[in-house]
């Protein structure tokens, strides 16, 4: 969408050149550099508040300052960047027993991952990289890309914590891929559609057409979702695989410096991807809470980005409460309660949509 | 079945009363706060008494700190510590009693002796000093005394002693005189030698 849109508005700005295959480049590069100044510009936010939500729920300040310089800056608000450009200057240490080209991969592949589910997120109204008709199966499968990339870094470590923090990882990730899928199930019954366009423009006119308030089942339906995303992003409680008390730091144990930090802005990018299928596929993505109230697409983007960062912020508000689960506990929750829950709400769904009519 | 179900219950609730608790923490952290911003904030001193008798005996060996105005150079004090961590140099002064304004010097103490004597150089060492406060007794104008305790009316109580470099922590309180008046005052006793 956006890309058509900036190869046509080229073609139309410079009509000599028109239909040059420069210009289709051009538009695919657009999107993409903006796409990673925004990751990076919410990276270093979400790093930020997370230092800070931490250190609220703990009753402490977090990082302060004078100013630039001292500290960390007023409030500390460049700790975050300080953080970047520790791990930027940090040296680049591959083990020498470890496999080179897998281990030096991983870290991409991951971010890879993390970079390509933003192509479908519906940032507004007009506001998406592809209006895929696919988007929400399109980034649930890109979204289990990273258990490769974990995997991956891993097991080509050549460390048993490592090892063991990829085995977890692939467990889990490919466990509660499936409670994730069914929830998304219910929505879709309900849209008729994959298109994360057509899921929003579904719930559009107020807050009580959104999916969640949509029928009874879609709360339970929603809290599957966001737990089983949850466990997707190695978020806390289920941080399992980079488990910092039990093995060092999982599957990172062996990466330092830059790939340490693509590591880490993956996690937070994959938290805001998930974020944003959760804001759009039960809150309405990017409509607006009344309907006809400050309903333009650039009120749109506010609303996602409320919406998603909302939720972003209940993920960190969760990771200061709630502590790890032990590995038998977790499987036990996905595969006993999450699972046939969410069967039985797909079954709930249908039998509702039906007697609606 | 019904377990399954109370266990869910269990767990849901329970996760929701942590939730509210650190939502609670979050929403009420600027009274919560137990961070100190050091620097700029700072605990209150606790009152301390090692003494019989709060008055008199209550010492706080925080810091020795020498009020140059007093200090008629009797060299007491040198003697005095075990460690002789304590360096004076006195000259003599040509006019016993009479204040010299180039080098800073005072002629009448605050009880009302006259100085013989004028104080070039007065260094303590504090990385040396063991803080037994035997200098400060026989010290007759009572002008050497560590910060703190009644001292505090004489000089802030100062027990933060960080400083970047090592030479920083030889205290020296001997007022530094302009270079004239100190060449001046060599001479003249030169010249009575």
């Amino acid at each position: 969408m956006t890309v058509d849109f900036i190869f046509d508005s080229l073609n139309k700005f410079f009509p000599d050149f028109a239909g040059n295959s420069l210009f289709l480049i051009l538009s695919m590069l657009i999107p993409i550099g903006a796409l990673l100044g925004f990751i990076t510009v919410y990276g270093f936010g979400v790093i930020y508040s997370e230092i800070k939500v931490s250190s609220f729920m703990q009753d402490k300040t977090g990082p302060m300052g004078q100013g630039p310089g001292l500290h960390a800056g007023k409030w500390g608000l460049l700790q975050p960047v300080a953080d970047g450009l520790k791990l930027f200057m940090k040296e680049d240490i591959i083990p020498a027993t470890a496999d080179r080209p897998l281990f030096i991969l991983a870290p991409f592949l991951i971010f890879i991952g993390a970079l390509t589910g933003f192509i479908a997120v519906p940032f507004g109204e007009t506001i998406i990289i592809t209006d895929m008709n696919i988007g929400i199966f399109y980034i649930v499968g890109i979204g289990s890309l990273a258990v490769i990339a974990l995997i991956l870094a891993g097991w080509s470590s050549n460390n048993k914590w490592a090892l063991y923090g990829g085995m977890r990882s692939a467990a889990q990730i490919i466990s509660y891929e499936i409670p994730a899928g069914i929830s998304l199930v219910a929505v879709i019954m309900l849209a008729s559609s994959l298109s994360m366009q057509d899921i929003i423009s579904y719930q559009s006119g107020g807050i009580f057409n959104w999916i969640i308030f949509d029928n009874p089942f879609m709360p339970i339906v929603f809290i599957i979702f966001f737990i089983s995303t949850l466990a997707e992003t190695n978020r806390t409680p289920f941080d399992l695989p980079e488990s910092e008390s039990e093995l060092v730091a999982g599957f990172v144990t062996e990466y330092s410096g830059t790939r340490y930090a693509l590591f880490f802005l993956s996690e937070y990018a994959n938290m805001f991807i998930v974020c944003a299928v959760s804001a759009t596929a039960f809150f309405g993505g990017w409509q607006s809470p009344f309907p006809n109230f400050l309903n333009s697409p650039a009120w749109s983007v506010v609303w996602m980005l409320i919406k998603t960062l909302s939720l972003v912020f209940v993920m960190i508000w969760i990771r200061w409460t709630v502590p790890r689960l032990r590995v038998d506990q977790l499987m036990h929750m996905c595969w006993k309660v999450f699972i046939p829950i969410g069967l039985f709400n797909i079954f709930g769904v249908a039998v509702w949509t039906v007697m609606r009519g | 079945m019904i377990k399954f179900f109370k266990d869910i219950f269990v767990a849901s609730s329970t996760i929701a009363q942590g939730m509210s608790i650190t939502m609670k923490h979050f929403l009420g952290a600027k009274n919560r706060i137990a961070t100190l911003q050091y620097p700029e904030e700072r605990w209150p001193r606790p009152e301390r008494n090692i003494g019989f008798d709060h008055g008199s005996y209550n010492v706080i060996r925080s810091r020795l700190h020498v009020d140059m105005d007093d200090c008629i150079g009797c060299l007491k004090c040198e003697r005095a510590c075990p460690v002789d961590c304590i360096k004076i140099e006195t000259v003599k002064a040509p006019d016993r009693g009479e204040d010299i304004k180039d080098v800073k010097h005072v002629g009448i103490t605050s009880n009302g002796s006259r100085k013989a004597m004028v104080v070039t150089r007065f260094d303590i060492d504090m990385t040396e000093c063991c803080y037994c406060n035997l200098c400060t007794y026989p010290c007759p104008e009572e002008c050497i005394f560590m910060t703190g305790g009644p001292n505090s009316k004489k000089h802030p109580i100062d027990y933060e002693f960080s400083e970047p470099d090592r030479s920083d922590l030889i205290y020296r309180f001997a007022k530094p005189g302009t270079k004239e008046g100190m060449d001046k005052l060599a001479d003249d006793n030169k010249a009575e030698a």
